[in-house]
């Protein structure tokens, strides 16, 4: 699998120019890790509020706007999961699967809709970032906090897994 | 994986909706607000103050030590240091002492004129050899003699060809003691010496004014006896009390004849030795006060050491064990659907 290389953005850019050149990014990331474009689009705007807050730390030599951006929404999904999951325990709702908003994308076939959808989170986000967002592996690594031979296999399983249940569906 | 499934994914990206472009358009028009201090410090900005903090108590240290007031000015061929120290006993006795190995400034320590102060001085001096130990034993002798004092005690030791000492009590007028040390000075290298004035006069006045009150209650007393109408017993009891008041004023003007009489000489104590012991230099001893700011500086941080190490070690465990359970946790999360 070949993925194209992309600009690094750097940090003379304003905010919210780097704010519209990633937020489809950011967004779809979100989408693949909650299976909810609603909840996608909230968490994405709670990471650019953070990002803004935070944005003159953001350095440029130490990985791109893109990366950095993804770092924050995956820690904005994790509290949310978190949150989430206590408020479950509270409602004594836990067994109780969230109605989703929608599908993952229009455009998906059934079955790989229903493949993605039957994956869990952690494979969802890798496939996000090395296939939707074609970030690389050291990048992917940042974001996830792993090291880069972890991303590949992380990355190769759920590929593999995801074909075996896109075969099923069919 | 199939190539046709990847593209397929790659072309369904989803888009972020126009209202969320809307949303994050008006988040990036705010002014990034001011971070908070704590959260603006960066560890890599603290690897930068770590030094130029270091650099700034070494400074300090070395400026603190070198401008200390306690240190002297080397003085002539002694090239030695000096510690005048003013201090009082008591409002009514001031007391003025000078330590110190270089001859005092001149009229620093010298007795006031026209009041009754008691003045001591401690001399060490060393001298080259016997031979000069004995010659300037002598000397010292024939210093206080003609200055109108005396000797009240001396002490001599030495073997031949080798290590000899003395020790010598004078006692001369304080109106020449100044000059009396000045001399004794020049018998050989001062190693040491140390002078202290204690005001005798508020004393002596006390006691004058003590004596001028018993004198008064005695010429009372007596002119009560001589009256005829006293009773036998009246007249024993201002006997008694006429015998007690001459006792009191004897022994008043025993103490201020004993005050004036130490007001009246003064003591030096003049220590002479072979040995050569050495002198501190007022080179080294500045260096010496600068290693001693360093030392006082480097047990400062060494206590902050002792005493929050414990605690950073801590805290440090602490988030390490955070941070391993938030690891955990994040990837039970994403172990889920």
């Amino acid at each position: 699998m070949t993925l194209p290389a992309r600009s690094r953005p750097t940090r003379s850019a304003s905010f919210a120019a780097t704010a519209e050149e990633h937020l489809d990014d950011v967004y779809a990331y979100l989408v693949y890790l909650t299976r909810d474009r609603s909840l996608a689009e909230d968490l994405a705007a709670d990471t650019f509020e953070k990002a803004l807050r935070t944005w003159r730390r953001f350095d440029a030599s130490r990985g791109s706007a893109r990366t950095w951006l993804c770092q924050i929404a995956r820690t904005t999904a994790l509290d949310w999961f978190r949150a989430e999951e206590r408020r479950r325990r509270r409602e004594e709702r836990a067994a109780e699967p969230e109605a989703v908003d929608g599908g993952l994308s229009p455009g998906l076939s059934p079955e790989l809709e229903a493949a993605l959808r039957e994956l869990s989170a952690g494979e969802r986000e890798v496939i996000a970032l090395r296939v939707l967002l074609e970030l690389d592996g050291d990048e992917a690594a940042r974001v996830l906090g792993i090291s880069p031979t972890a991303v590949s296999t992380r990355l190769s399983r759920a590929l593999k897994k995801l074909e075996e249940k896109v075969t099923v569906h069919v | 994986m199939s190539e046709p499934l990847l593209n397929e994914i790659r072309a369904t990206k989803p888009a972020a909706p126009p209202a969320l472009h809307e949303r994050v358009r008006a988040i990036a028009a705010q002014e990034p607000a001011r971070e908070p201090f704590l959260a603006r410090l960066e560890w890599r900005r603290l690897v930068l103050v770590a030094p130029a903090t270091l650099a700034v108590a070494l400074v300090a240290g070395t400026v603190i030590g070198l401008t200390r007031d306690d240190v002297g000015v080397g003085g002539g061929d002694q090239a030695v240091s000096s510690a005048p120290v003013a201090e009082s006993r008591d409002a009514a006795t001031p007391e003025t002492t000078f330590q110190g190995t270089a001859p005092p400034a001149a009229g620093a320590v010298e007795p006031s004129p026209g009041r009754l102060q008691r003045y001591d001085a401690e001399l060490s001096l060393r001298v080259d050899d016997v031979e000069d130990l004995s010659r300037a034993t002598q000397q010292a002798m024939r210093i206080a003699r003609s200055l109108g004092g005396h000797v009240a005690a001396v002490s001599y030791d030495s073997t031949p060809g080798g290590a000899g000492s003395a020790q010598l009590t004078l006692r001369v007028p304080v109106a020449r003691a100044t000059d009396a040390v000045e001399q004794l000075s020049g018998l050989g290298t001062i190693l040491g010496q140390r002078y202290g004035i204690q005001d005798l006069q508020p004393t002596v006045d006390d006691l004058g004014r003590q004596i001028t009150e018993t004198e008064q209650r005695i010429a009372r007393l007596v002119r009560q006896l001589a009256s005829t109408s006293l009773v036998d017993d009246e007249r024993a009891a201002l006997q008694i009390q006429l015998d007690e008041a001459r006792r009191q004023l004897a022994e008043l003007r025993k103490l201020l004849s004993g005050t004036r009489a130490e007001g009246a000489l003064a003591t030096i104590h003049l220590s002479l030795t072979t040995e050569d012991v050495q002198a501190t230099p007022g080179g080294d001893s500045r260096i010496d006060d600068v290693k001693d700011v360093l030392a006082w500086e480097a047990i400062a941080l060494l206590y902050v050491l002792v005493v929050a190490g414990p605690l950073v070690l801590l805290g440090l465990l602490v988030w390490l064990a955070f941070r391993l359970h938030r690891r955990r946790e994040n990837a039970r999360l994403l172990d889920q659907p």
